[in-house]
């Protein structure tokens, strides 16, 4: 049986957004808690070692504390050896520590669109299964820890056909003189905000433009402003983009949670895999993505977005567990 | 949307803001010094490495909103507008001082300007701010009332009690956490079981974040949201600044509770040359006028000790004067 990472953002369900709108608090003893449950249910299917993100709360030592102290831990614990930063960039050094690592057949992610943003900065192949510990949480999903174990060790398994669970993702790319200087995976919002701050997005006022790889009235955050217009599903071999504050119609969408706003948008325009979409800025800006303001753009400057299907592996948690109740897997 | 368009900030209120950054860093820089020379008695704390917290969260305030304040006070004091030369003549002990010499750094206040005072004890700055809460609210103006402190405080009662009142009354205060890593020389994953102190809002129900405190743009944008909730009147905000002090606790302190390397990561995130690249990039100032600013701030802080050299010290008959209040010493009188 090969192994399973798991990267537990510190960060994520903390930002402004819990005083902006109504986004709930997770905090890092509950993740620990969801890491318990994971590394639990993984062990009880076989999985032998599981490879934890280190972090500034130490998440994998203290999981690894009171399962040895209630003599429930059966696998081996590694925490991940690298030097850490306390930020974004941890969690794309575990994933690519993770990826580079043939041991580890399936990573797990606590965070939101954010998180999985950064994890995917370095994951190519190996499938991922996401749980929602963020705000924004269009790529996770909400998802007990002890089944997402077990799928992750079904996954890890390697005794199934991976094409009937797991989906290769859409992403969106950002060029600037040809350079790919970042990725989304859900939306890139381009913002009048001339400052990162704080990061998070939530002003309507400022928003320019939207890029969506998916869209669904469903979705928290601004690719709701698309779907509310047209639905995109990540199977679909396109995206989408469309103008904010502007057009004639107005329409209704959950950008935040607890915050449903009304909003006036032109009709979305149909972005296909690998076409090109050319933005040049009239002013100076920001470019928000998966919901948190990440590059700085200058006057003039011409940036070019692009929808690939170069996201990562995603796994369908139900999919994989039904695969592995057709196969026996659960049967001792 | 709750929040508003918070990030609309004039170059000219930047500048303004930068000033602050600078007279903070080049007044501790130069208090640091002073104090190795003996020519300020008692204990310094500085504020090096943190003047982002209070610069972005006092930008957002009016002259007649309070701060309440800490040992490590300096900062808050420069950044809701206190003078250098009475805060550098308390520094020094002296009759023209904030407190005519008598309180020193730990103690500096200028009600005038709503500057509750600096605090020696850790953690008495969060009741006195709750109280001023109260007081606006009783007075119903729709001033606010930013109360700072350190990430240690946050063990004591005093933080408890002042969070669950400002939660059931929904008083205009917002709590702004300084989380620099250390309690006096316990580090923080010594003397708390979380790592941030923002979880700890949920406990009495009221919004808590947490945001980086080296970053200007981010203290400024996420205290002026909490700052328009509470003049609204929808209560009480925690915000916790993660940033760091250069410093030991005290000037004098040896730092040997520091892991290697530490620091050195610590002033790779200077707040300062950030604000100042933004400058460069988009054209708000040239090096040449941040050079000059840097000049007119280093004559700002070498004017003020100047003044606080030639003030007097105070006078042996009015050691007592000023302890007590007048409603305290009219009834003595009596």
């Amino acid at each position: 049986m090969a192994s399973i990472g798991i990267i537990a953002n510190p960060a994520s369900g903390k930002d402004i957004r819990r005083l902006v709108s109504h986004a709930t608090v997770i905090d890092n003893n509950e993740k620990i808690n969801i890491v318990e449950r994971i590394v639990l249910g993984a062990q009880a299917l076989g999985v032998k070692k599981v490879f934890v993100m280190p972090d500034s709360y130490n998440m994998g030592y203290r999981v690894e504390d009171k399962l040895k102290s209630c003599n429930e831990l059966k696998c081996e614990i590694n925490i991940v050896n690298m030097l850490r930063f306390d930020g974004m960039e941890d969690t794309v050094k575990a994933a690519d520590y993770m990826e580079k690592n043939n041991e580890i057949r399936c990573i797990i992610t606590l965070g939101g669109d954010g998180t999985n943003r950064a994890a995917a900065r370095s994951i190519k192949n190996t499938p991922l299964i996401t749980i929602s510990t963020g705000t924004n949480n269009v790529y996770p999903t909400m998802l007990e820890g002890t089944v997402a174990g077990m799928a992750a060790a079904a996954v890890a398994s390697g005794r199934f056909d991976d094409s009937k669970f797991v989906t290769k993702d859409k992403r969106i790319e950002i060029y600037r003189d040809d350079e790919l200087i970042d990725i989304a995976l859900i939306d890139a919002v381009i913002s009048k905000d001339v400052f990162i701050g704080s990061k998070a997005i939530w002003n309507t006022d400022t928003i320019e433009k939207i890029i969506v790889t998916r869209s669904h009235p469903a979705s928290i955050g601004f690719s709701s402003l698309v779907g509310c217009k047209k639905i995109i599903y990540p199977e679909d071999d396109f995206g989408a983009y469309l103008d904010v504050n502007s057009g004639s119609e107005k329409i209704k969408a959950p950008i935040a949670a607890g915050v449903v706003e009304s909003i006036s948008v032109t009709e979305p325009v149909i972005l296909g895999l690998d076409d090109e979409y050319e933005f040049t800025a009239k002013d100076r800006g920001t470019i928000a993505l998966d919901g948190e303001r990440e590059v700085e753009f200058s006057k003039d400057q011409k940036l070019v977005f692009k929808i690939r299907r170069e996201g990562p592996f995603h796994v369908d948690v139900i999919k994989v567990l039904e695969t592995a109740q057709e196969n026996n897997f659960f049967i001792i | 949307m709750m929040g508003g368009s918070i990030l609309k900030i004039t170059n000219e209120q930047l500048k303004e803001m930068y000033l602050t950054m600078l007279k903070i860093r080049k007044f501790e820089l130069s208090a640091s010094d002073l104090f190795a020379q003996g020519k300020i008695p008692g204990f310094v704390h500085l504020y090096i490495g943190e003047e982002a917290v209070a610069t972005g969260a006092c930008a957002n305030l009016r002259e007649d909103d309070y701060i309440t304040s800490t040992h490590r006070g300096h900062g808050h004091i420069i950044a809701k507008g206190g003078e250098l030369k009475y805060m550098m003549a308390e520094l020094f002990g002296r009759e023209d001082g904030y407190c005519k010499g008598k309180g020193g750094s730990m103690h500096i206040a200028d009600a005038s300007r709503g500057i509750l005072g600096a605090n020696g004890i850790v953690g008495a700055g969060h009741n006195i701010a709750v109280g001023s809460g109260l007081a606006i609210q009783h007075k119903k103006t729709d001033q606010v009332c930013v109360c700072f402190f350190g990430d240690a405080s946050t063990n004591q009662s005093t933080f408890h009690e002042a969070l669950n009142l400002a939660s059931i009354w929904k008083l205009p205060v917002i709590f702004v956490c300084e989380n620099n890593g250390y309690g006096i020389s316990v580090s923080q994953k010594r003397h708390q079981a979380i790592t941030d102190v923002s979880v700890r809002a949920s406990a009495y129900n009221i919004p808590g974040i947490t945001i980086d405190g080296n970053d200007l743009f981010a203290v400024y944008e996420a205290v002026g949201e909490a700052v328009a909730r509470a003049r609204k009147g929808q209560g009480p905000t925690l915000i916790e600044c993660k940033t760091y002090r250069w410093r030991g606790h005290f000037e004098g302190d040896p730092v040997v509770y520091r892991p290697d390397g530490e620091l050195e990561a610590w002033i790779k995130r200077d707040p300062i040359p950030k604000v100042e690249k933004y400058f460069t990039d988009s054209g708000v100032m040239t090096e040449e006028e941040i050079k000059k600013l840097n000049d007119d701030v280093d004559k700002m802080v070498k004017e003020a000790i100047e003044f606080a050299e030639k003030s007097p010290f105070p006078s042996l008959e009015s050691a007592l004067k000023d302890v007590y209040s007048d409603i305290v010493e009219e009834g003595r009188v009596r």
